[in-house]
Parts: structure tokens; C-alpha cells; sequence
């Protein structure tokens, strides 16, 4: 029993007096708080309305069902104007209407003298919406709700939507794809560049430390901040391409990952470019933020350790713009590093770029970058923090 | 005699982290690992650093080849000052310890290529320079293996050339044939012995008197960071062996 209680007591002081391992075993938790806690509110948003004002068009609408379109708290327009419905139509297209409801004529007396074990077609109602505009989506997940509501306490007296011929959702191919990749691709992204730049960067200068190369380089007359720009240069690289092919796979796997077809025609030459340079520029930052971790480490695995709150972060940021399609306006936010970015790339892929925000965000990441590099050149000149082993 | 090396009042002072206040049973924060040491290296010469570990014969070093910052003194070599152009000095001079490694992943003719650039020296002036000193020690066989792949003698080879690139005038070994067999160990201070006759300033530091009696002019004895004694091998010696003065002196100023 007392070998037991020696052993159990070396243990727990090798657990609990090593502040890397404390790290390691508490941070899970406080990450899983702060991870789900955020998760939590973006739900909350999503569900949440930006928009409570809604233009809908109802046709032959039941005296029965007129409450349904009176929400407290949403302001629903029933447009009374005289139009046709391909002109209605093309206004969901465009954005302008976000729900345009077609009952057949007579449609409650119908319903009540259905009988749903006959082979006879039930009555039916048409709900056409564009689920690329948010305002249209959520006023047509309402109200089928309630329809559905309805018709499982009649025993399925009516059909809403039957017609496979008919394509009530309007939101084009081009339009579907920027809703998606725009709600999705930011967040993935930013974590394979971050995820691409730590797999190398931990191991550079940490790892030459532990190695004893970083004094060989040291030793030549090569200036300091020429070895930390060849550093940072030839990680930005390798990094770059790690994320690129990352990137380039989850673009090529997303039609079968999404279960439908995606029309990348929406995003022409300027968006290409723009998110290179955006891609090339976060990668250089992330690059110098986890070089600077990395020389200030003894080792890679203490360079491991301290650059996993940075992922936390970067999570963190992109996980406050998942499933957002579009990006705030104010040129301040735009001077935040990390967060710049994520705005900026909902921005391209939601084709609303505002190029006053783009160019503060590039320029205020390369002002970071040059900072970055400053910093890194008086560190390889501290030999507090280059000899550190 | 032409001065190629001048060392003035070096001082330097380190910083003692918890673990070791603890591991040297002290409460002292600071320790004072070079006090006031200056000596000078002339040409053609090789000057030998002697103390017993701990003394401050790496610090000396490091301080003289740009590694770290004195906290006071200055050191000139060939004239330049380390404090005011570390990157002029780093160009005159050639170190070695075994603290400076070399990357596994590359191959010694890779390696001197890479390094060749970094001294900036013209590609036909380092092919020659690499033909020489591979032939010189024998590398030219494994110059295409990785250091990975070498033996601790091959890699200890490959050191010394990758730190004779640019054909320094002062070449500093801080304990040349520390972990060496004694046939590299051989080669290396034949190699010392080879470098002196052709007018290149050698600074060792040591603590065998052996090597110390067989290779340097000149002595400098360090204890504690102190220069406790400065002169040429044959007036140290005149009377009795080095190693009866190192300890004469080790008593007189340590005590012990």
C-alpha cells in the first residue's frame, strides 16, 4: 500500500508541478467552455432574424390561415400589387420578394371535404422562396411549419410543394454556390493556413535551437534580419503550399461533400487574385507570429504548446463568422489582425467586396508582418532568447 | 609582432535562473562569468585559453566571435570592434565548438555551397577553396552523404571545414578535440599545427596541457573569469612542467 501511495504521489507531483502538462490537461477544458459557449450563441444568431421586415405575395389566402402572417415582432408586407407570377417570380429571384404563396381557388372548402383515403388529388398550395436571400428562407421555414403543423392535425388533407416538376426554390445555381462557400470556405480557410504555417513554423527556430544549428548560422556574417526575412520568406512557402492543396482539395471535394452542384462561374479573375494576395499576406502573418513563438521557445515541443492558444484564437475568430454571409462595414474592424482577414474573405466570397476595407486590411497586416519582422530581428539579437536552451 | 587579436577588460555577467540558484546552492542572482579579462593574439601564433571547466574560457570566446554581448570591454581583431561591427568581425574569423551543429538533412558539399554564400564568396574562389580542404581531410569520399549518415569523427570533419569557408585569418576552436578518437583528434591538431605555418592566429581553449604544450606559443591560465597569468608556453614552463604551475597558481587564487 505504501509503494502504491509513493508511486501515486510522485505522479501526481510530476502532473501538477510541470507547467507544460498543466496546460495540456486543463486547457481542453477551458477551450471546450469558451468553443461551445460561442458555438452556442452563432446557433442562437443564425436562428435569430437580422431581418424582420418581409414582402410576401398570397394568392386566394384562406380567412383561416390569415393569422398565420402575423408575428409579433416581424413586420410582413402583403403586397396587394397586380402582378403576374413570372414577375413576382423574378422578384424572389432578384431578392426584392421573399415569399410568394399560390392556394388553389376554393382552397379551405376543399381541404375539409377532402378525404385523404381517396385516390383523388389533395389541394394543394405553392410556397416559392430563394433560400440564398436569409430574409426569404426564414419566412418560408415558418410558414410551411405551420402549414405542416396544419395538415398532420387534418390527416394530410392538402399538399404543399408536390409538384417534382416545379422548382420552388428559385436561388440559382451561381447564387447557391456564393451562399455556401461564402457561409463555409472563410472559416476552413483560415484554419488551413494557420493549421499549414504551424506544422513548420513550431519546428524552425525551436527546432534549431535543440539541434544547435542556429549558432552555426549565427557565426556568418549574413545579417540578422536577412536570415530572419530568408526565414520567414522560405516558411511562407512551404506553407503557402501546404494550405493551397489543403484549400484546393476541400474546393474539389465540396459538390460531393454538399450533395449538390456548385457553379464557381460567380467568381471571375478579380476574386481569384484578390484571394491570393489575401492568402499570401495572412499566410506571411501567421508565418511571423509563429516564428516569433517559435525563437522565443526552448524547444519545439515548448514552441507546440505556446502557439496552440494562437489556434484558439484563429478558431475562435473563425468560428464568429461561420455560417455569416456578410461582412461588417466598418473600416475599423478592418485594422484587427485575423479577424481583418476573416471579414475580408467573407466579403470576396460573398462578391461584396469593399476594396477601401480590403486595402486597409492588406496594408495593416503588411505594417503587422514588418513589425513582426523587426521584433524577430532584435530577438536573434538577444542572446537571452537565441541561447535559451 | 602584428596584433591580430586585442582583448580589453572583458566583463560579462549572467542572469542565474531558480534551478541554477539551486543546482550551484546559491542565492546569488548573478554570477560573473568573465571579469576584466583582456590578453592579445598575434599573428602567426596560437594562443591557448587554460582553466579548468566553468572558468569562462567558452564565454571568452563566444564574446570574441559575436555570440553574445560583453557587458563591458571591447575585443578588436584585425583593428574591427565586436561591439561596434560584429557582422566585420564575423567575417575575419573562423569558430568552432561543439556546440554548433550541423543540419542532418544536407550533405557537406551542400553545406559548404550554402555556407560559402553566406560568407559571400565567389563561386570559383569556393570551389577551389572546397577541393582543398576536402582533400585536406578526407571528405571528399562522404561529401555526398548526409551529415545524418556520418560518423561523430566525419561530422567533426565537416565542422571544421564548414568554419574554414571563407579562409579565416583568426580561427577560434573552443576545445578542439573535445570528444574526438584520437586518429580525428590527430588529424585536427596537425590540421592547428598547419594553419599556424601559414600565418593563420589560432585561439584555442582547453583544459588538457597536453594539447596546450604541444600546440600553443602562448597561455593564457583562467580561473573564476580572471586572467590570473599571460605568457608564452616557454617562460611558463622554464622551471617546471605547466601542470605544476597551473596548479600552483589554482591554489594561490582559489585556495583549494
Amino acid at each position: 500500500m505504501n509503494t502504491i501511495w509513493t508511486i501515486v504521489k510522485k505522479e501526481l507531483k510530476r502532473f501538477f508541478t510541470d507547467p507544460r502538462m498543466l496546460v495540456s490537461l486543463f486547457l481542453p477544458g477551458i477551450l471546450i467552455f469558451a468553443i461551445y459557449t460561442l458555438m452556442g450563441d452563432i446557433m442562437t444568431n443564425i436562428t435569430r432574424p437580422k431581418d424582420t421586415d418581409f414582402n410576401v405575395y398570397v394568392v386566394n389566402e384562406p380567412n383561416e390561415f390569415k393569422s398565420f402572417l402575423q408575428v409579433e415582432g416581424w413586420n410582413i408586407t402583403l403586397n396587394e400589387e397586380n402582378l403576374s407570377k413570372e414577375e413576382i417570380l423574378e422578384k424572389i429571384k432578384e431578392k426584392e420578394v421573399d415569399l410568394y404563396v399560390v392556394y388553389e381557388e376554393d382552397f379551405y372548402s376543399k381541404m375539409m371535404s377532402y378525404d385523404s383515403s381517396s385516390s383523388l388529388k389533395a389541394p394543394q398550395i405553392e410556397i416559392y422562396y430563394n433560400s440564398t436571400n436569409d430574409a426569404s428562407g426564414l419566412i418560408y421555414s415558418y410558414y410551411t411549419g405551420l402549414l405542416d403543423g396544419v395538415e398532420s392535425s387534418l390527416a394530410n388533407k392538402f399538399d404543399i410543394n408536390s409538384d417534382p416538376s416545379i422548382n420552388f426554390d428559385l436561388a440559382t445555381s451561381k447564387d447557391t454556390t456564393v451562399y455556401i462557400i461564402s457561409m463555409m470556405l472563410p472559416f476552413l480557410l483560415i484554419i488551413f493556413l494557420f493549421t499549414g504555417a504551424m506544422a513548420i513554423c513550431s519546428e524552425s527556430i525551436a527546432g534549431e535551437k535543440e539541434r544547435g544549428t542556429i549558432a552555426t548560422l549565427l557565426i556568418t556574417p549574413a545579417k540578422r534580419s536577412h536570415i530572419v526575412l530568408g526565414k520567414i520568406i522560405s516558411l511562407g512557402i512551404t506553407g503557402l503550399a501546404s494550405s493551397l492543396v489543403s484549400f484546393l482539395g476541400l474546393i474539389l471535394s465540396l459538390p460531393s461533400l454538399m450533395g449538390t452542384s456548385f457553379d464557381f462561374s460567380a467568381y471571375g479573375v478579380t476574386t481569384i487574385i484578390l484571394i491570393l494576395l489575401l492568402i499570401i499576406v495572412t499566410v506571411l502573418m501567421f508565418t511571423t507570429i509563429l516564428t516569433i513563438i517559435s525563437t522565443f521557445a526552448k524547444s519545439v515541443k515548448e514552441a507546440s504548446s505556446y502557439s496552440t492558444p494562437i489556434m484558439i484564437l484563429v478558431m475562435l475568430v473563425g468560428l464568429s463568422n461561420f455560417m455569416t454571409t456578410s461582412a461588417i462595414g466598418n473600416s475599423l474592424v478592418y485594422l484587427i489582425p485575423i479577424y481583418n482577414v476573416m471579414q475580408c474573405l467573407v466579403s470576396i466570397f460573398s462578391l461584396s467586396v469593399n476594396y477601401l476595407n480590403f486595402a486597409i486590411c492588406i496594408i495593416s497586416n503588411v505594417v503587422y508582418i514588418a513589425l513582426g519582422v523587426f521584433l524577430l530581428t532584435k530577438m536573434f539579437n538577444n542572446e537571452k532568447i537565441i541561447f535559451n536552451k | 609582432m602584428e596584433e591580430l587579436l586585442q582583448v580589453f577588460h572583458l566583463r560579462k555577467t549572467f542572469t542565474l535562473t531558480r534551478k541554477q540558484q539551486k543546482i550551484n546552492k546559491t542565492s546569488e542572482t548573478k554570477k560573473v562569468a568573465v571579469d576584466d579579462l583582456s590578453f592579445n593574439a598575434y599573428k602567426g601564433e596560437i594562443y591557448g585559453l587554460l582553466g579548468p571547466n566553468g572558468a569562462g574560457k567558452t564565454t571568452t570566446l563566444r564574446i570574441i566571435s559575436t555570440l553574445i554581448k560583453a557587458d563591458e570591454g571591447d575585443a578588436l581583431v584585425e583593428g574591427i570592434s565586436v561591439n561596434k561591427n560584429p557582422d566585420g568581425v564575423r567575417r575575419k574569423i573562423g569558430f568552432l565548438t561543439s556546440e554548433l551543429k550541423l543540419e542532418d538533412f544536407f550533405t557537406p558539399n551542400y553545406l559548404f555551397d550554402y555556407f560559402s554564400s553566406l560568407h559571400q564568396i565567389d563561386k570559383e574562389k569556393a570551389n577551389k577553396r572546397k577541393e582543398y580542404l576536402f582533400n585536406k581531410f578526407g571528405i571528399e569520399n562522404f561529401k555526398e552523404v548526409k551529415v545524418a549518415d556520418l560518423s561523430t569523427g566525419m561530422k567533426q570533419k565537416v565542422s571544421i571545414v564548414i568554419s574554414l569557408v571563407h579562409d579565416p585569418d583568426i580561427i577560434i576552436f573552443d576545445e578542439p578535440t573535445n570528444g574526438l578518437d584520437v586518429i580525428t583528434a590527430k588529424i585536427v591538431t596537425d590540421f592547428l599545427l598547419d594553419l599556424k605555418k601559414e600565418g593563420k592566429t589560432i585561439i584555442i581553449s582547453t583544459h588538457i596541457f597536453s594539447l596546450v604544450e604541444k600546440l600553443c606559443d602562448r597561455v593564457g591560465i583562467i580561473f573564476n573569469g580572471k586572467m590570473i597569468r599571460d605568457d608564452t608556453l616557454e617562460n611558463l614552463t622554464k622551471e617546471k612542467s605547466l601542470e605544476d604551475v597551473f596548479f600552483e597558481l589554482y591554489k594561490q587564487e582559489v585556495g583549494e
